[in-house]
């Protein structure tokens, strides 16, 4: 059965390893005998019909403001998707913008499409480190934070999860990330699925459960990811 | 005054560090000089006659700063350099007091330093140079660099303290277009454009070799080939071909041809802007003389250099830094039959964050296997190549024991390696090599 899968920016959304998510997907899709098409999104590309998960990366903050405008009018079509149940994991950069707005460090305003009930602020020193991520549904979760936004959760917005290790959204409430439906926004880089490939899975669960297929994947043994995790698990900041 | 007090306290430091029995403390004299000597490094190279050359970028400025200094040293040009692994401000000063005699003279004629990208504006400030060669703006170490544009804007901004001349890979937007305009001589190197494809640029890491190119949406592949850069004047220098250890160059309108002791594709494009640099410095020289001087250079360590280990295994230990470096190791350097180890450290000079493992497209080792992963994260680096559908033999992260292994594989062994890994493994394999072995210094 074929997936579609959207990477949104792949030229300008890029920089930390995010190409891992992709890949990440693509090949567990493949190893239970699914066949995941790639759609890359980029600046003025409409995204596909079929879209059945949303992938976003973390980029330069230059890049940030090249994408705003695009991100704008894709904005309705992005909440579509959200309403619709679609998964999507917008990691960094994509997140913020994704939020309802991102004031950078030199006081300029940037307007986000609000998928996410989140601000972002611009901060002069980078929080950059290892993380470790407590969340409800997926477990802990493992990745390398690099940001300079810090983000603030309007008051229902849900968090992804809580902070065991690292700063998340901004250091100080000990959120991480936000989650809207099955759109989850985050700071983890790492890249993050192949880390936490429980997350990977449920991404891929739940565009197949809205495609009215068996939501249960069959499990993968898996080894190296145990002894990766229990690396991860002992890591300092 | 200050080229003495320096000087002497430099000197009194490091040999302070070396009787409390510490290995050549690199960064310990700069420091205390940096402290208390202000202006000593600006006061003690404003003597050399020929100035201070500075080469930066995040890829090849080790060889390259070897090629240069080789080839003007073969020209009869007495050059100071600084040691490999002290590119910081402080190494540099440790550098220069231990060369200078103690009245504070500096017996050469022209310093050529390798510069980490981070200190090369602070470094250029210190003592300003006459000329400033910049190889490429890369994805590296971003969990201390934060983003490239940043490394770009080291880079750059070390161009413009420039007071002779810039030296810039024109095929790297970010850096040629921050180049000088105005002021200074401005001298481009490139490959020709047929080659691009073998060297990547920072931006075209991403899309490529995920498996997942057949299936691109079309609309992508007309999108990717638009590319409305403007088109840069003809490089000075370019790289024109290459196969084996051969290379061909072109200098203005001359094309040579050259057989070089160091190998992989990212040493010609090194070759290039050497080329480039030293043409500029000594434009009397014949072109076919620098090009013979140039392909007598040998590999910088852990760059290519070869070992040969009593039970006659032939190990190359390669650095890896990043996604640009790593491709090109990979195209480089793994042929038919060749053991491939991959070692990985994430200690702060390794870069802390491995994301960038993910950029690396490990499709030209398809259809073979790595034999052992090994350092710090062993297991990580498994789990990436499983990815790539690469099979791994073994995961050893003790290093020690990894060599163990690798000493016990005759054949050809290729070691890609993360840089802190990359000294013990030098180490270790220099102890155990056969005497006169090691292909490069
Ligand atoms: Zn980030």
């Amino acid at each position: 059965m074929t997936l579609h899968l959207v990477h949104l920016y792949p030229d300008e959304m890029n920089t930390y390893g995010d190409r891992g998510n992709r890949l990440t997907l693509l090949q567990r899709a493949r190893w239970r005998g699914l066949d995941p098409v790639v759609h890359f999104v980029g600046i003025g590309d409409d995204l596909p019909d079929e879209t059945d998960l949303v992938l976003g990366g973390g980029g330069q903050d230059s890049a940030q403001a090249d994408i705003q405008a695009d991100v704008l009018r894709k904005g309705d079509r992005l909440h579509q998707l959200v309403r619709d149940g679609v998964p999507m994991l917008m990691v960094c950069g994509t997140y913020q913008l994704l939020g309802r707005r991102f004031r950078t460090h030199e006081g300029e305003e940037i307007a986000g499409i609000g998928v996410f009930d989140v601000e972002t602020i611009g901060g002069d020193r980078r929080l950059i480190g290892n993380a470790a991520v407590q969340t409800e549904a997926f477990g802990t979760l493992y990745g390398f934070e690099n940001h300079s936004g810090r983000t603030r959760l309007g008051a229902d917005q849900q968090p992804l999860g809580k902070v065991l290790r690292g700063n998340g959204n901004n250091g100080e409430d000990g959120t991480e990330g936000a989650r809207t439906g099955n759109a989850i926004g985050t700071y983890l880089h790492g890249p993050l699925l192949p880390a936490n490939p429980v997350l990977a899975d449920a991404l891929l669960s739940l565009a197949l459960a809205r495609r009215g297929e068996p939501a249960q994947l069959e499990p993968i043994d898996e080894p190296l990811v145990e002894r990766s995790r229990a690396e991860a698990a002992s890591r300092v900041y | 005054m200050r080229r003495l007090l320096g000087t002497l306290t430099g000197k009194a430091v490091a040999a302070a560090v070396r009787l409390r029995g510490r290995s050549a403390g690199q960064a310990m004299p700069g420091r205390v000089v940096e402290r208390l000597v202000p202006g000593y490094l600006a006061a003690v190279l404003g003597q050399l006659p020929r100035g201070v050359v500075m080469v930066t970028g995040t890829n090849g400025k080790t060889t390259t700063t070897k090629m240069v200094v080789e080839v003007l040293r073969a020209n009869g040009l007495r050059v100071l350099t600084n040691a490999t692994g002290s590119n910081m401000t402080r190494g540099i000063i440790s550098s220069v007091s231990q060369q200078a005699h103690l009245t504070g003279r500096l017996p050469f004629d022209i310093a050529v330093f390798e510069l980490d990208e981070a200190y090369a504006p602070q470094v250029a400030a210190a003592a300003p140079p006459t000329w400033v060669l910049a190889l490429n703006a890369s994805r590296d170490q971003l969990d201390r660099f934060g983003e490239v544009d940043t490394v770009a804007r080291l880079i750059t901004s070390a161009m413009r303290a420039a007071g002779t001349g810039v030296v810039v890979n024109g095929d790297d937007p970010r850096l040629s277009s921050g180049a000088p305009t105005t002021g200074v001589q401005v001298e481009r190197f490139g490959v020709a454009p047929e080659l691009l494809r073998y060297f990547p640029r920072d931006d075209e890491l991403v899309r490529t070799g995920t498996g997942a190119a057949t299936h691109m949406a079309p609309a992508t592949v007309t999108g990717e080939l638009e590319e409305a850069a403007p088109v840069p004047p003809a490089p000075g220098v370019e790289l024109l071909a290459f196969d084996g250890d051969r290379a061909r160059y072109r200098v203005g309108d001359q094309e040579l041809d050259a057989r070089l002791q160091v190998t992989g594709q990212h040493n010609f494009q090194n070759g290039a802007a050497a080329l480039a640099l030293v043409h500029a410095l000594l434009p009397d020289v014949p072109v076919r003389t620098l090009v013979d001087q140039l392909a007598d250079v040998r590999p910088a360590f852990g760059r290519g250099q070869v070992y040969t280990l009593p039970g006659g295994a032939h190990v190359q230990l390669n650095l890896v830094k990043n996604p640009a470096s790593f491709r090109q190791g990979l195209a480089s350097y793994v042929r038919e039959g060749t053991t491939v180890v991959v070692a990985v450290n994430d200690l702060v000079a390794d870069g802390r964050d491995l994301s960038w493992l993910w950029d690396v497209d490990f499709s030209p080792l398809a259809g073979r296997e790595v034999a052992m992963t090994t350092g710090i994260r062993a297991v990580d680096m498994a789990l990436r190549l499983r990815y790539d559908d690469v099979p791994v033999g073994r995961i050893e992260p003790d290093l020690e024991a990894a060599v163990a292994v690798i000493a016990g594989t005759p054949g050809e062994t290729v070691v890609f390696s993360t840089y802190t890994a990359m000294l013990r493994l030098h180490t270790m394999l220099s102890a155990s090599a056969v005497k006169g072995t090691v292909t490069a210094r």
